[in-house]
């Protein structure tokens, strides 16, 4: 009775748990019928009554955020079981270390040359070299695989960050 | 009584879910049972039975990795209820984009800045053999000098490094040609006047003279020559020497201040003919 006065087919987290989606159902918003793989990730990752509970305490224009970034670590942990979506994080904080460490470089250049002092004659805007001007910043674990969760820096700069998200 | 049985406490799992903690517990290595808020983190975004289907098919070492990651996950979570993990993919992202921005403007500065350095060393080349052939410099050398040690307006911004190391970098490589770069950014004039000392090094008399006029008209300058005491030792003559000395050792004896002040009228009347000489020098 309530399912035919709302839909006609319910939505994916209710046919893929096989139960009568109602007008309230707090899954139907966000998991349309035709995206059935979206949920089941989720489902799979965390669960669905994990899901509800998280979806219940976040205000309702931020659920959709919610969701969709529940079914990206989902995907993430999917296809990779082991760092899930750390891995892209660790792949991007490197690229971020990497290139501060480029502008460190090429922003010495700079200063030789706005100093009138003669820079190397081999530098190439300064970017390859470098390495040797890592001086002992974050520079050195950079040498092996390291997770975010390995430094603190990032943490704090998140929080930051996050309010203007 | 379950806890009495154990020789350790139980882990925070299992005292979150109140049961026996066996020796194999295959949660108790990654949550110790002085952080609960740990465990409950985790439970809340994957519940244990997630947790455990994702650890079921990992190596030892890799269940570490993964417990690590999983408990990483759920702190962020934890703090960023809305956007978690993706929110903190989108803040790099973000940083990365302004790194590269920057980059690129840097890097457009650095070209600009090596086309200038050699125009620079061109000029400074054709400015050297002219001095050395005893003609004066031409104006557009001194203009052009005094652009160069500004910094674009952007560089303001950067940290607060240029300073620091511009300094340290001349009194590593403490040699003359990097003194001229030195005294180019602190006073145009005097940068002149020594060029033209050194450039007639052979004419003692003249050296005493060029090097006193300098030390006099110029005081704000002597601090800075007491740091480059090894060039200046060569040219600088006695009284030269006990005129800086007067004026930074407050200490100093009377008569020794009488005749250092006798010294310096003597050498005050003999700068005045000769810088009136040097200008003449100079014209011609």
């Amino acid at each position: 009775m309530a399912s035919s006065s709302y839909s006609n087919s319910p939505c994916a987290a209710c046919k893929f748990l096989r139960r009568k989606c109602m007008p309230d159902c707090i899954f139907a918003p966000y998991f349309p019928p035709e995206e059935p793989q979206k949920f089941a990730n989720v489902h799979k990752i965390f669960g669905a009554s994990n899901v509800s509970k998280l979806l219940n305490e976040v205000m309702p224009h931020q659920r959709e955020d919610a969701v969709n970034s529940l079914a990206y670590e989902a995907e993430a942990r999917m296809k990779d079981p082991v760092y899930g979506c750390v891995g892209a994080i660790s792949v991007l904080q490197r690229q971020v270390i990497r290139l501060q460490r480029e502008l460190d470089a090429t922003n010495a250049d700079l200063i030789r040359y706005a100093c009138n002092e003669v820079p190397p004659a081999t530098s190439q805007f300064g970017s390859r070299r470098s390495s040797g001007h890592g001086q002992g910043s974050v520079g050195d674990q950079n040498s092996g695989f390291y997770f975010p969760y390995n430094n603190d820096h990032f943490g704090d700069g998140h929080d930051r960050g996050e309010g203007s998200m | 009584m379950t806890l009495k049985g154990g020789t350790s406490q139980a882990c925070a799992a299992c005292k979150y879910q109140r049961r026996k903690c066996h020796a194999k517990c295959p949660l108790a290595p990654y949550f110790p049972p002085d952080q609960p808020k740990m465990f409950a983190n985790a439970h809340k975004l994957f519940g244990v039975a997630n947790i455990l289907k994702i650890l079921k098919n990992l190596d030892a070492d890799q269940k570490a990795e993964a417990m690590r990651s999983i408990i990483y996950q759920s702190d962020i979570r934890d703090r960023y209820p809305v956007h978690g993990c993706w929110g903190i993919i989108c803040q790099l992202r973000y940083r990365i984009w302004q790194a590269e921005e920057e980059l690129q403007t840097v890097h457009a500065q650095l070209e600009m800045y090596r086309h200038h350095y050699q125009q620079q060393v061109t000029s400074m080349t054709d400015d050297v053999s002219q001095l050395e052939l005893g003609m004066a410099p031409p104006n557009n050398s001194l203009s052009l000098f005094s652009h160069t040690p500004q910094l674009p307006a952007s560089y303001n911004n950067a940290p607060p490094l240029p300073l620091s190391q511009h300094h340290h970098s001349y009194s590593d490589n403490n040699n003359s040609t990097s003194y001229m770069d030195s005294k180019d950014n602190v006073a145009n004039s005097t940068w002149i006047q020594h060029q033209y000392a050194t450039a007639t090094n052979n004419n003692s008399n003249s050296i005493a003279i060029q090097s006193h006029q300098s030390a006099a008209s110029q005081p704000l300058v002597v601090h800075d020559y007491d740091e480059m005491h090894p060039f200046f030792d060569t040219i600088d003559d006695r009284q030269s020497y006990i005129y800086s000395k007067e004026a930074y050792d407050s200490s100093s004896e009377e008569s020794l201040k009488d005749t250092t002040q006798s010294i310096e009228d003597v050498a005050e009347n003999e700068l005045k003919s000769a810088a009136a000489g040097f200008s003449l020098i100079s014209v011609n």
